[in-house]
């Protein structure tokens, strides 16, 4: 159910743009809210599931076994994402700099929807699935033999 | 002997794409002839069968009565009218359930490996107090001690209801032997017969079943479409809960004179395309022939329990022993959720069912909380499809499981 808290938000943005994606914001608010009716987080985990078996069956076995963990620490780094990026566009509309009194971090207008905060956010969530990336590819490929 | 892959060749959806179609006790997939004959209809001569007098409509009722002798024909009834067209199996046991006349305190026996169709309405008319309802119990592979029916009918029973073949386990029930004790005692037998009249050669005179439910739709016929055998006696018993169109010789303010036989119990317009399809249908099995395809699936049950009993961490809902099955069969993996695993299949381009299957009361007897997969397989699959799903589904028990 967690998922469906971020496929929610996500797909009710982009519900703003297309029917397609409407549908699913439906259909993830009533996961949030009446999660009897609908099984989309379960969807969500089996989709997932299956395109990562054909990929590396460790990570698969992985997210399937741990899904739950997995969502809560998206769906946390998620709304901490959301946060910051608030902070630094208040920051920039306000003082002219997304953390003032930072020498270090200066942002160009053209990009200002990413936050100092943000940017950090990124590099780490990048990194850390970069090595979750080898670490299983790694076993996929002792799976393999 | 049945050639499955000449077979293939008549359903396009399986002729022209690669799913492995094993959600088969749901529906069936319906090959080029059945289609043709529901297109013919739609586009050569529609039009009200039984009440027009012109061309069409004559055409109409001709092709709407034929199918019901084709249908009566297939299962060896005595006469076409005891052939009574309904939605599907579920309304033609709804029509027993609310047409048959009960007298206060009189029983109903049935069971608790009942799909939902042969179980609610009868929940229904013990909670209205018209009927005490009993229980016999199968055991845990889904297979009933006939001593147990014995044990619980008495005089005070009108009617037995009980499925045919189960949609969970596969089981095929003792069907003649249950027959022959109600009539001992009696009472009457409804048999839901949905999952097996597909899949087996039936013949209401020798079984002398008294009513017979199955659908359309689960034998290469369209959806919408099933019907109700029932003695011609006994459907002249029944009194008619659906009344309107073609359901009354004469009427005036006050009174009603009830049409015939099967008539008065088919209250409006019909689904004449869905009938005449289902006709169709049911030649395309009689050409086949019933007995090779319940052969043929029975090649495709034990290679389907062999190889499913290979896979570790797999329990198989059922008894273990193919000969004992339809080509059908539940299951579930320790560590993966039926409905993950339907899901992960899917995306195999491997089609089964998930879930309670209708089938609530029989998964909370055994325990299975979550219901089950469920493989079930038809005439057109073959044994190649099967060392697939088989293997694919090694894989994704081996990965997650």
């Amino acid at each position: 159910m967690v998922i469906c808290i971020i496929a929610l938000i996500v797909f009710s943005v982009l519900g703003i743009f297309s029917m397609r994606w409407r549908k699913l914001a439906k259909e993830a608010f009533d996961c949030v809210f009446r999660p009897c009716v609908t099984k989309l987080d379960q969807r969500i985990k089996s989709k997932l599931t299956a395109k990562l078996m054909k990929r590396t069956p460790a990570l698969a076995r992985f997210t399937y076994k741990n899904f739950k963990v997995l969502s809560w620490i998206f769906t946390i780094a998620f709304f901490a994402s959301l946060f910051y990026s608030a902070y630094g566009i208040f920051n920039l509309i306000t003082y002219g700099s997304c953390e003032p009194g930072s020498p270090t971090c200066g942002i160009s207008q053209t990009i200002y929807v990413i936050s100092c905060y943000e940017t950090q956010i990124v590099y780490g969530i990048i990194a850390i699935l970069f090595m979750v990336f080898l670490y299983f590819g790694y076993k996929y490929l002792k799976f393999k033999e | 002997m049945l050639d499955a892959e000449k077979i293939r060749e008549d359903f396009p959806l399986l002729r022209e794409s690669k799913i492995i179609y094993f959600d088969n006790a749901c529906t069936t997939q319906k090959p080029k002839q059945v289609v043709d004959a529901i297109v013919e209809y739609y586009t050569k001569y529609t039009a009200c069968a039984g009440r027009s007098i012109h061309k069409l409509a004559t055409k109409t009722t001709e092709e709407f009565e034929k199918a019901r002798e084709k249908i009566a024909r297939f299962i060896n009834a005595k006469k076409s009218k005891e052939i009574v067209w309904t939605k599907n199996t579920t309304e033609a046991i709804n029509l027993v359930v609310n047409s048959l006349k009960f007298e206060r305190g009189e029983k109903v026996i049935t069971t608790n490996l009942e799909h939902s169709s042969g179980l609610f309405p009868w929940l229904q008319l013990a909670k209205k107090e018209i009927v005490n309802l009993d229980f016999v119990l199968c055991n845990k592979e889904g297979e009933f001690n006939i001593k147990d029916f014995e044990d619980k009918i008495d005089e005070k029973t009108k009617l037995i209801s009980i499925i045919f073949a189960s949609n969970v386990t596969g089981t095929i029930s003792p069907l003649k032997e249950i027959i022959k004790i109600a009539h001992e005692n009696g009472a009457l037998v409804l048999a839901d017969g949905a999952q097996a009249v597909p899949h087996l050669p039936v013949d209401v005179k020798k079984l002398d079943v008294d009513f017979l439910a199955f659908s359309g739709h689960k034998m290469c016929g369209p959806t919408g479409i099933g019907c109700l055998y029932g003695k011609e006696d006994l459907l002249k018993e029944l009194s008619p809960f659906i009344l309107g169109g073609e359901t009354v010789k004469d009427a005036d303010l006050r009174s009603f004179e009830l049409e015939d036989i099967p008539h008065r119990l088919e209250g409006g317009i019909q689904n004449y395309a869905g009938a005449i399809g289902f006709g169709v249908a049911v030649d395309y099995l009689t050409k086949i022939g019933m007995k090779n395809i319940e052969d043929y699936e029975k090649e495709l049950a034990k290679l389907l329990i062999e190889g499913l009993l290979k896979i570790p961490n797999l329990t198989l809902i059922g008894p273990k022993d193919w000969r004992k099955k339809n080509a059908l069969t539940s299951f579930n993996v320790k560590g993966i959720e039926p409905q993950d695993l339907a899901i992960l299949l899917d995306e195999e381009n491997i089609a089964v069912r998930s879930g309670m299957h209708c089938a609530y009361p029989f998964h909370k007897f055994i325990n299975e909380k979550k219901g089950s997969v469920r493989a079930s397989l038809y005439f057109y699959n073959t044994k190649e499809e099967i060392e697939i799903f088989i293997e694919k589904l090694r894989q994704i028990v081996k990965t997650l499981g």
